[in-house]
């Protein structure tokens, strides 16, 4: 039996509920627990209401929670604006200050008054009621109290060793407050700690794959939800030799990629839906010019500024459709944090190999998420570039191939100049208008696609070896499909799921493959309009009857309970 | 072996009209280039999209014809990729002042160490006749049927103000000024902007090459090229060409600052991948 528990933290900025969620998910880490966190923030840019949601089991999970077994509410006035995005388990407790009156939709919980400025104060730490919080939290569920504290010291190092004393007394007066009467949910305290384990952001996984896959040039335009990784990189870069650069806009960063890849360097940019809609005429500069380029787009709620904060996969079409002419590129899509990793290794190895624009959709909930993933698993192939080693006078830089690919020649290579252009070229690169010229050039930029195709059928399954349920989603959709398959599964179900990870070119063989093996189809994707199940349709052959959708809009994740009702609804399928 | 002129040219017969300032502007790209001392497979060559846009494709050198307005991001990525390269981006000013305005102001800002020629014919050529944004004011052209409404900009004036570091006129018809002016714009350390008048006889008039010529001043030979105010004087002229370099200071560019950073962020020990993931536990 795992444990598996959530806990959440609400209140206005100073709070600390973000920090306390901080703390505890580093604690949980570093005992080799796993962990979900997730934050949300209301409109403001200073100030205003935050939450903090940590999910802690110790067994692996792919989900948020879906129910809340401890509530910490600073102030009901901050939890109303996320109460219709929570879910709380039946014998959720919630603890608030005794002068803050519960309101009456949190009437059949345990409301339990708690004077958390008032133990912060007598402990000498005033304004650390999150860190009192904390620790009732702790006790309640038998979090490693030892590693909380090593926590806190991390996190307050550079104070004053008073500071840090206040705030472990205030976190001492938590745990001694006995959070263990109130049974909320499973403890850990009887478990052996394991290896400790890294706490990552998708953000944080994507750029940390820019590094391994040996990225030395990054430009980018601030925009949420994707910025961390523009931060990181200015960061990092320099340390290797590699240079980040701020751009004026998002035409100015995939122009300056597109250039320094032109030069010989590896190149990658990160935006978010209006970023990408900017970037949209240099990616057909990218295609036709064949340059390679890496696009990191961290969807968010749209059209337009849409809800920046929040997540939608409502990207897709853009990605694999937006841009103008006949574009090849492709789209890759990762699952996870651990898969925004491997899947921006992968975005570089393919530009890189097949010389032409790759996007990384990602989303706000895996981007801006913390989650818990084994250092070991960080470690990916990284393919170089295809170039003309000693280029002579008969070097062509568009030279027609079977695989399409032309190897390149980059500057400082004596004898490997080339002139090229957006405009439509020969061979040799030189502009041409000539209708033979462009089906043939067309023809060899798309062979690339099934190159790649045979190379790259990237996807995951999982669930029952001979499904009746087959459920196809993408992106950070998986994770509450392939909990919501194990429960199914585990009361009686045959369900399974096919989530590509390469969008375009999309695995359609083998998914065409896996359609056809079940009996019934669930589609599983944050879009109003459907965009993927209308982007399947016109790849694959769906069931006339018996396919069901389960969209809806961004800006409330998806849950593992949702994925299960709509399994229900579909008929000899047993939750 | 020596590199001459000729190393840079290629045989792709160029496009423009019979006339037109751009094959000067080539021919003095070529000059420079050699007097500068590039090596053509140590060159990067970046346009954007108009008649003077096609000139990489003429030029023998790592070239790339790119998409309307956008050669300074990617001459800029492509110095800061590889600084050894000698990087020069052309143009034409709608192109530079228009749709690409504002990469304008911000290559200048930072400082990119790149030289950039802008071809000014104060039209748009290529779409055949339409105001851009040098065009005087008044003028009719195929889209201003009653009269260019709007006010022409100085590239110039916007150059020194936005913060390049050095800034030349010349006017293609002089192609051996031209040539000088290029090759210490190559030279210079810094974003170096050249503003070429280069007549375009179809959209234009014939009299546009002529009428240039009898403008066409030398700055005065006690200019101070490192006063701000004094170049700014020779901006805004009318019925006056003041060819040479308006402007010049040594100011650190991009490169030199991304430098400083490395320095800083290195320290004593080259980071290894443990490093970078101790953040994360």
């Amino acid at each position: 039996m795992s444990e598996d528990i959530t806990f959440t933290m609400v209140g206005s900025g100073g709070d600390g509920a973000v920090v306390a969620g901080d703390l505890a998910a580093m604690a949980c880490a570093s005992q080799g627990l796993h962990v979900i966190k997730t934050e949300a923030y209301g409109p403001q840019i200073r100030g205003g209401e935050s939450s903090s949601t940590v999910r802690v089991a110790s067994a692996p999970i792919t989900a948020q929670g879906d129910a809340i077994n401890a509530l910490v509410v600073f102030r009901f006035a901050d939890f109303a604006r996320f109460h219709s995005e929570m879910t709380l388990a039946k014998n959720c407790v919630v603890l608030h200050e005794p002068a803050d009156v519960p309101p009456a939709e949190l009437a059949a919980y345990r409301c339990v008054p708690v004077a958390f400025a008032q133990i912060a104060k007598d402990a000498g730490a005033p304004a650390a009621r999150n860190i009192v919080a904390l620790g009732i939290l702790a006790a309640m569920f038998g979090l490693p109290f030892d590693s909380i504290r090593a926590a806190v010291r991390k996190r307050f190092r550079k104070r004053d060793a008073a500071v840090i004393d206040a705030n472990l007394r205030a976190l001492d007066c938590g745990i001694t407050w006995n959070g263990a009467q109130f049974e909320a949910g499973p403890r850990f305290d009887g478990r052996t700690p394991s290896a400790s384990r890294l706490l990552m952001s998708g953000n944080e996984a994507s750029a940390f794959a820019a590094l391994h896959a040996g990225c030395s040039f990054f430009a980018g335009y601030p925009i949420t939800p994707s910025t961390e990784i523009l931060q990181l990189l200015g960061e990092w870069l320099p340390k290797i030799g590699g240079s980040c650069l701020q751009t004026e806009d998002e035409l100015a960063a995939i122009g300056a990629v597109v250039g320094a890849s032109f030069a010989g360097a590896k190149g990658m940019t990160a935006t978010s839906g209006p970023g990408l809609a900017l970037m949209s005429e240099m990616l057909g500069l990218s295609s036709i010019a064949e340059i390679p380029s890496v696009i990191v787009n961290v969807q968010r709620g749209g059209p337009s500024t849409g809800i920046p904060t929040k997540s939608e996969q409502s990207d897709l079409f853009h990605a694999v459709y937006g841009g103008h002419g006949d574009m090849p590129r492709v789209v890759l899509a990762c699952c996870d944090v651990e898969d925004a990793f491997h899947a921006t290794v992968d975005a570089f190895n393919i530009a890189e190999e097949f010389q032409l624009p790759v996007i990384v959709l990602s989303d706000q909930a895996i981007a801006q998420r913390r989650e818990t993933i084994d250092a070991a698993s960080l470690v990916h192939e990284v393919i170089p570039r295809r170039l003309a080693l000693e280029p002579d006078d008969t070097y062509r830089r568009y030279a027609i191939t079977e695989d399409g690919v032309s190897p390149m020649t980059v500057p400082g290579m004596a004898g490997g100049m080339f002139q090229t252009n957006g405009l439509e070229h020969d061979e040799e690169g030189r502009p041409s208008s000539m209708f033979e010229t462009h089906e043939r050039m067309n023809a060899k930029r798309y062979r690339k696609l099934d190159a790649i195709a045979e190379k790259y059928p990237l996807f995951r399954t999982f669930g029952a070896d001979k499904p009746e349920l087959g459920i196809l989603c993408w992106g950070s959709s998986a994770g509450p499909v392939q909990e919501a398959i194990e429960t199914m599964n585990a009361s009686g179900a045959r369900a399974a799921a096919f989530v590509p990870r390469i969008l375009a070119p999309l695995p359609a063989k083998a998914l065409q493959a896996f359609i056809d093996s079940c009996e019934r189809i669930l589609i599983v994707e944050l879009s109003y309009a459907e965009q993927f199940h209308r982007y399947l349709r016109s790849l694959v052959d769906l069931p006339r009857t018996g396919t069901r959708i389960l969209k809806r809009s961004g800006g409330k994740p998806l849950s593992v309970v949702d994925v299960i009702e709509a399994a229900k609804v579909l008929e000899g399928v047993t939750a | 072996m020596t590199i001459t002129a000729n190393d840079f040219k290629t045989d792709l017969k160029p496009v423009w009209c019979p006339g037109c300032g751009d094959f000067a502007v080539l021919s003095s790209v070529h000059r420079a280039l050699a007097a500068a001392g590039c090596q053509p497979h140590e060159t990067i060559l970046v346009s954007g999209i108009g008649c003077s846009s096609r000139l990489p494709g003429y030029v023998e050198t790592y070239g790339l014809n790119s998409l309307h307005g956008r050669a300074l991001p990617i001459a800029t990525g492509a110095k800061l990729a590889a600084p050894r390269m000698t990087v020069v981006a052309v143009g034409g000013d709608g192109d530079g002042l228009a749709i690409g305005g504002n990469h304008f102001l911000h290559a200048a800002r930072r400082n990119v160490d790149i030289a950039y020629f802008m071809m000014d014919n104060e039209i748009y050529g290529l779409t055949k006749g339409q105001a851009g944004p040098t065009t005087p004011s008044g003028d009719r052209t195929k889209s201003t049927t009653y009269g260019n409404p709007d006010p022409s900009l100085d590239p110039c004036a916007l150059a020194i103000a936005a913060g390049a570091s050095w800034v030349g006129r010349g006017f293609s018809g002089d192609v051996k000024g031209t040539t000088d002016l290029m090759t210490r714009a190559i030279r210079h350390h810094g974003f170096a902007f050249l503003n070429i008048l280069s007549p375009c006889v179809t959209w234009r008039g014939e009299e546009q090459h002529k009428e240039l010529r009898a403008q066409m001043r030398p700055l005065p030979a006690d200019h101070d090229v490192t006063n701000r105010e004094a170049a700014m004087r020779f901006t805004d002229e009318h019925d006056v060409l003041t060819t040479g370099v308006l402007y010049e200071v040594a100011r650190a560019t991009v490169l030199d600052q991304l430098a400083d950073i490395e320095r800083r962020a290195r320290g004593n020990s080259a980071p290894v991948r443990s490093d970078f993931l101790a953040a994360f536990g």
